[in-house]
């Protein structure tokens, strides 16, 4: 087994890093120029906030999830636990925003002109209904099969 | 001492234990395997290149170069465009968070930097990694209208957008070969010496729960489930089923939404003033004048258009209005002229918007008065709004009270 590493290298490797880098430079000499618009400072902090937020806070929670699910949930429907735990975690994070209404304070009736408690809800349900409809029938089929 | 050697005890077991996330055989999985990453890199790829390419034609929009006009025609390309673009960003927070659970071990594996290309490639992570996260982050917030920040968003959406494809081409120059082998592998089961040590890759079926195939549709059907439950906002027959959708195009004043309304934009006094005027000056050789009420009595062209926010969010409905081509004529303009509109709302950065030669002579063009067969409301742009073919819709500028001809 070669490690990822050391297969590194070769004239794709340094012709595109060099092209990389050089529209990485192209986007922070951009950021530097608008820094009345950009805010440099502030965004830092969400831009580097984000990705500490994630590997250190997010990720190792996932984890723990992972593992506690390993545990708790029965081997056959462990599949279709954590199907349905992955896609309602997307959901529920996208809705974040909408559940909390952060965009009452603009006044603006045709912005977020739904119940976003409910509907998460309602779509979350369709979710779970699924999987349990999935282990029910694999029950069947394995008994059928018995 | 019981204690301290209980205590000693348990930390041994905490750090050891394979199943704890202390120990590296925590992460051991089969779904940590060098060919779902490369599956869900490859997809990850093109869904941010789609959003690059459809942000960069938007904000070619909104910042337009002289010697690059954009297209008035075809009437529906930017609805397709920016819908593209929202759709995209949505659907690739799963697949990017997928991606890096895949891969986080990586993150925290030591030593750090084993190779002068090693180093190379993981310095550009960061700008990969920090970027992806925080582009789909703040697309998602703003499209809820969430703002958290106080940057400028589509400044700082556009510029980490290009620190995030620089990123993405070293990362796919970096991880081509690897990438190309992964997916040319047999596909079922690796030979375990094929398997990554860092990422702990064990054979498929060593214990229950997802598959790699399991995960992978997992992730692809996170990502099409905030699809349908958010396209219905753009993709109007499915609008039924746009429950996360943060617009409901049947939903506003005049049964159609609004980004800013007249109340935000400060405009409730002067656009209902008697004083309102709305003129034509500048390259004239006759410049122009006109009331709210001589407007709607002259306005006689009728377009079916879109309104398409750079939220993602549009719809499309029958205007009535006075063509800028005809106020053209009628002012004694060159044939040759662009135009500039500018609103009654002061200090905003979408207070005005400009028309290349090919928006100003469109016959779509209009300077509309009516909506759907109504009086356009105050929160649409009453007296009068700016309706061209192919624009976002920051530059179909409402309040509109001059039209500037350069």
């Amino acid at each position: 087994m070669i490690e990822p590493e050391h297969r590194l290298g070769g004239r794709l490797f340094w012709v595109s890093a060099v092209v990389g880098w050089g529209v990485i430079a192209y986007g922070l000499r951009g950021l530097l120029q608008h820094h009345v618009d950009t805010r440099p400072a502030n965004l830092a902090t969400f831009v580097v906030g984000g990705a500490l937020l994630h590997d250190l806070l997010f990720a190792p929670l996932i984890l723990l999830v992972g593992v506690l699910v390993a545990r708790a949930a029965p081997r056959r429907g462990r599949a279709a636990v954590q199907a349905a735990l992955i896609v309602s975690g997307c959901l529920a994070l996208f809705s974040y925003p909408l559940v909390r209404n952060y965009a009452s304070v603009l006044h603006n009736p045709s912005s977020l002109p739904h119940n976003y408690t409910a509907n998460l809800a309602a779509v979350l349900g369709v979710v779970w209904g699924l999987a349990t409809a999935v282990l029910v029938v694999r029950g069947f089929r394995r008994r059928a099969a018995a | 001492m019981p204690a301290r050697e209980a205590l000693v005890e348990r930390v041994h077991e905490l750090t050891t234990d394979p199943d704890l996330p202390l120990h590296q055989h925590a992460y051991r999985s089969a779904l940590r395997d060098e060919r779902l990453a490369a599956f869900l890199g490859a997809s990850l790829g093109v869904l941010f290149s789609v959003c690059f390419l459809t942000g960069l034609y938007s904000h070619l929009h909104q910042h337009p170069l002289s010697w690059l006009p954009v297209p008035s025609r075809p009437a529906g390309l930017y609805r397709i465009t920016q819908g593209i673009h929202v759709a995209a960003g949505i659907a690739s927070m799963p697949v990017l968070l997928a991606k890096l659970w895949v891969v986080w071990p990586r993150f925290v594996s030591l030593p750090a930097v084993k190779s002068a290309t090693h180093l190379v490639e993981r310095i550009g992570l960061f700008p990969l990694v920090a970027g992806g996260i925080f582009m789909v982050f703040s697309g998602i917030a703003n499209v809820a209208q969430w703002y958290p920040w106080r940057f400028g968003f589509p400044a700082a959406h556009y510029w980490v957008a290009w620190v995030t494809i620089g990123a993405l081409i070293a990362h796919l120059g970096a991880k081509w070969a690897i990438a190309r082998q992964a997916l040319r592998r047999p596909s079922r089961r690796p030979a375990l010496a094929a398997a990554d040590p860092v990422l702990g890759t064990v054979a498929e079926g060593s214990h229950p729960g997802l598959t790699r195939r399991g995960l992978l549709a997992t992730v692809f059907g996170a990502a099409g489930a905030l699809t349908i439950a958010t396209v219905g906002q753009t993709v109007t027959p499915l609008r039924r089923l746009a429950l996360l959708a943060p617009r409901d195009p049947a939903v506003g004043p005049q049964g159609r939404p609004v980004n800013r309304s007249a109340a935000n934009a400060g405009v409730l006094h002067t656009a209902t003033s008697a004083n309102y005027r709305f003129v034509v000056e500048g390259k004239v050789r006759r410049p122009l004048s006109f009331t709210a009420d001589e407007l709607a009595s002259m306005s006689a062209h009728h377009a079916t258009l879109p309104i398409s926010c750079v939220e993602g969010w549009s719809y499309s409905a029958l205007w009535r209005g006075v063509r800028v081509r005809d106020l053209l004529v009628m002012a004694g303009a060159r044939p040759g002229a662009t135009a500039r509109v500018e609103s009654l709302e002061q200090g905003s950065p979408y207070s005005t918007s400009a028309l290349n030669h090919a928006q100003a002579h469109d016959a779509d063009t209009l300077l509309a008065t009516h909506l759907n067969g109504e009086r356009i409301g105050l929160d649409h742009g009453y007296p009068l709004r700016l309706i061209g073919p192919g624009r976002p819709g920051v530059n179909q500028t409402k309040w509109v009270t001059r039209l500037v001809v350069e």
